[in-house]
């Protein structure tokens, strides 16, 4: 029998942003469809609107002809259309089995058959009886997958599955899923991963800015022309003038080591290297593998031995991040929005966050607003952020002024060296180009920048030299010109 | 049709009207209730809420019961506004006042002008003590503050007990389990003949003005308030964070301490058994009400006041028992959180013809 699912016209606007704007599109079954969009898109909300959890404010879901209501998940479940969440939602401590039943009213001992035929139909091996918690990333999601499939869906959709797959891992959530085509589901796999829409799919969506921007058959595209479709515009290439950067060490990090007590965490492993002023160190890396802590370390916000890292002829291991300003260092973490800033905070009070002792901010411990003000409104222009109002709550920043705003207040006192973790993570090509081009600026002032980015592009557009981190450790480091993304990416997978 | 839509952002307005809203919503519920007992709900709710502070001696308890509850609620704030649930107040009260206490008996038959400052001294320093039990543990072991905080509070109480039963009891006080009544040097001393109002009061709003001072106007308020928000960001920016939330929970000891003392050697002028009617759990209800506000809590604290005082009105002319009074406090921060709603959410009215 063949499914189809229509939607026509849908909308959806959140405040200060639409992020559905008259989409209409039309899935067959028997077909794998890829939705393609950029961070911000709009591929989420449409996949929430079709799997009951957001409401659209306007438009229609038909499928085969009959008109959908969605109010809620139970209402897509009983409609027959499955989804699969980027993040699981399992219950970790419950038996897989206890999972998989938890949202249905049959007797177990069917259910226990009907997944024993389910798991032996697509070759999955899995454990019933053993803790969810004890499963990898793949076994968990093939737990999701089972629990769709007991409901015998027409429609299954997919968010973003391989973010935490392994690559094996991957490839067998592929064959599954083309088998589960072929039995006539419908399948609609979101991603902004070019590669897989290539190698996965039939037909292919491209969202941009809450728009839908075409529809086309995957045999008449290539990466190329869906990467211009996803973006919008050709790049404008930014290219920075490769000198030749000064001997002049700025900072020198020796064995350094983080062990962590906390298993979610990367340790890191005996990190050596040093940066000129002037220049630009990228560490690359899948995200996952110790950056978060590296940028720590290096932002004071984990403690190290004193020794371990010397600044400009001090040793400052031991020292917490506001003291480490004061040694003109500044840090640009990747979480905006919960560490960077404080999103109910007025735009002021996030720039005295970051507090030297020479601006005043503070005088005797009592809070010198005027100066704040005075300093905000400095940043504010100089870093080009679209607001005039520094009481304006921060929340209502969008993310590229927002990281404006971060950016300006780290670099406005001229810091020797500014570490940044991910920097244009999430944001639009504008406030992506005003970052890269700031960045290159401060190196051109002979300051120095150590970039943490899981961006390759990014780290070849702007470093002079390039390492890779995996697992806690850094490989060697490399001149930027002699590398090749090519390289970057046999590195990062932890090859040689 | 009514729609209910989320707000863009939480309003400002609804932020300081919630609270009263809540409080008619408590009159309404409290009326229903007291219909449903066979009472006139308008004549009952006179003698709950009107006749107790109709005089001026009805006046004068309602501050009496006030202060504490206020002196407790502003020590609170500083702690819940930086995200430390510390919920053992009426510990840190009752050991504030077991130390006070002791030195006040030290004391006995002694006079002084310097008797009382040690005595309110002691006081603070016993509440800050039993505050920095649940604050190291917080810090330097990862325990729940809400739980460490929450089973001192019976700790304490049982080491009262043991004490005034025990060592401390009043040798000529017929076995009563009470300790000797402090001299008049250790006691705060009245504000007008014939009322029970003391200088404790002063206390209380001395801690209203450093506390808004302290908020709205210094590092260590910025630094609460970042805290509150995100200790992430705190970390980033560095933040001494373990040290704040130890002084915090000192600050928050400090003041239940003062509570204790307040009453001990102003109303009490001994130590029994029961020196707090939970003064330091209803006093939970009086930050929140106040919404953390120095002048919030003002406000609060005498609505919440009233509550006791009704209750024992109520218990002798309605034959009602007192915990009446407790029904209303709970209906207060029930309504109250209820009404929170509206800070995110909105009800739009949707006409049926367009």
């Amino acid at each position: 029998m063949n499914t189809n699912l229509k939607i026509s016209n849908i909308t959806k606007i959140y405040p200060g942003c639409v992020a559905n704007e008259n989409v209409s599109l039309e899935f067959n079954s028997g077909k794998i469809y890829a939705l393609l969009g950029e961070n911000g898109a709009g591929k989420s909300t449409l996949v929430k609107i079709l799997s009951g959890v957001i409401i659209p404010d306007e438009g229609e879901i038909y499928l085969n002809e009959n008109n959908l209501k969605l109010n809620s998940p139970l209402d897509a479940k009983k409609n027959d259309i499955g989804m699969v969440f980027q993040h699981f939602n399992l219950f970790e401590t419950l038996s897989v089995f206890e999972n998989l039943i938890i949202d249905s009213d049959e007797p177990r001992e069917t259910l226990r058959e009907k997944i024993d035929s389910i798991m032996k139909k697509y070759n999955f091996s899995i454990d019933l009886d053993i803790p969810v918690l004890n499963l990898s990333a793949g076994q968990k999601q093939k737990v999701e997958i089972i629990r769709c499939l007991i409901r015998s869906p027409k429609v299954l959709i997919m968010d973003e599955p391989t973010s935490v797959l392994t690559e094996q891992e991957t490839s067998e959530l592929f064959l599954s899923l083309k088998k589960f085509s072929e039995e006539g589901i419908l399948i609609i796999y979101i991603t902004h991963k070019l590669k897989e829409v290539m190698q996965l799919c039939d037909e292919v969506a491209v969202m941009r800015r809450g728009k839908l921007v075409s529809v086309s058959q995957i045999k008449n595209e290539n990466i190329e022309s869906l990467a211009n479709k996803m973006v919008g515009q050709n790049l404008k290439t930014i290219k920075k003038k490769k000198e030749k950067t000064s001997s002049d060490q700025l900072i020198n990090i020796t064995n350094l080591n983080f062990i962590s007590e906390d298993p979610f965490e990367t340790n890191l492993n005996d990190i050596n290297f040093s940066v000129n002023r002037g220049e630009c160190l990228g560490i690359a890396g899948i995200s996952g593998n110790g950056q978060s802590e590296l940028f720590q370390v290096l932002s004071g916000e984990i403690l190290s031995n004193k020794n371990s890292i010397e600044f400009n002829k001090n040793y400052i291991g031991d020292l917490n991040p506001q003291e480490r300003r004061e040694y003109m260092m500044a840090f640009s973490p990747e979480d905006r929005l919960e560490q960077a800033a404080i999103p109910q905070m007025a735009i002021f009070e996030n720039v005295a966050l970051n507090n030297f002792k020479s601006s005043n901010f503070f005088n005797n411990g009592l809070i010198n607003e005027n100066k704040i003000k005075e300093h905000s409104k400095k940043i504010i222009s100089e870093f080009n952020v679209n607001t005039d109002n520094i009481e304006l709550k921060s929340q209502f920043l969008s993310g590229g002024n927002l990281q404006k705003l971060i950016i300006g207040r780290e670099l406005i006192t001229s810091p020797d060296l500014l570490i940044c973790f991910n920097p244009t993570w999430g944001l639009d090509v504008g406030a992506i180009n005003y970052i890269h081009e700031t960045l290159i600026k401060i190196n051109e002032q002979n300051k120095s920048i150590i970039l943490i980015s899981t961006d390759t592009d990014e780290l070849l557009k702007l470093s002079d030299k390039i390492s890779v981190i995996h697992k806690g450790k850094l490989s060697k480091i490399m001149n930027a010109d002699e590398v090749t993304s090519k390289k970057l990416g046999i590195l990062m997978g932890g090859g040689n | 049709m009514i729609k209910i839509v989320k707000r863009d952002q939480p309003s400002r307005a609804i932020f300081f009207l919630t609270p009263v809203l809540a409080i008619f919503l408590t009159l309404a519920a409290g009326g229903l209730i007291f219909y449903i007992l066979g009472f006139k709900p308008f004549e009952a709710l006179k003698f709950f809420f009107i006749v107790p502070i109709a005089d001026m001696y009805g006046f004068s308890e309602l501050l009496l019961k006030a202060t504490p509850l206020c002196l407790i609620a502003i020590g609170l704030s500083f702690c819940f506004k930086s995200n430390n649930w510390n919920i053992g107040a009426e510990g840190q009260l009752t050991f504030g006042a077991i130390v006070s206490g002791g030195v006040a008996l030290l004391f006995y038959e002694q006079e002084g002008f310097y008797i009382l400052p040690i005595v309110i001294l002691a006081g603070a320093i016993g509440g800050m003590l039993y505050a920095s039990i649940p604050a190291i543990l917080k810090t330097y072991f990862n325990t729940n503050e809400i739980l460490v905080s929450l089973m001192l509070v019976y700790v304490s109480k049982l080491i009262l007990d043991y004490l005034v039963v025990g060592p401390w009891s009043n040798p000529e006080g017929f076995n009563f389990p009470e300790t000797r009544q402090f001299t008049d040097s250790a006691r705060l001393p009245l504000l007008f003949e014939g009322l029970r109002i003391h200088a404790g009061i002063f206390l209380a709003l001395a801690a209203v003005v450093i506390s808004w001072f302290v908020f709205y106007k210094t590092y260590l308020g910025f630094q609460m308030k970042v805290s509150g928000f995100s200790l992430k960001t705190a970390k980033y920016a560095g933040y001494k964070g373990k040290k704040m939330i130890i002084l915090v929970f000192l600050i928050s000891g400090a003041c239940a301490g003062l509570a204790g003392v307040g009453e001990i050697t102003g109303p009490i002028g001994q130590l029994h058994r029961e020196v707090s009617p939970d003064y330091g759990f209803t006093a939970i209800i009086v930050a929140f009400l106040g919404r953390l506000h120095p002048v919030g809590i003002i406000f609060a604290s005498l609505v919440v006041a009233i509550t006791y005082l009704g209750a024992e009105t109520a218990q002798i002319f309605m034959q009602i028992p007192k915990y009446t009074g407790q029904v209303f406090q709970g209906m207060i921060l029930f309504f109250l959180l209820a009404s929170d709603y509206l800070l995110f959410f909105k009800f739009k009215f949707i006409g049926s013809k367009k």
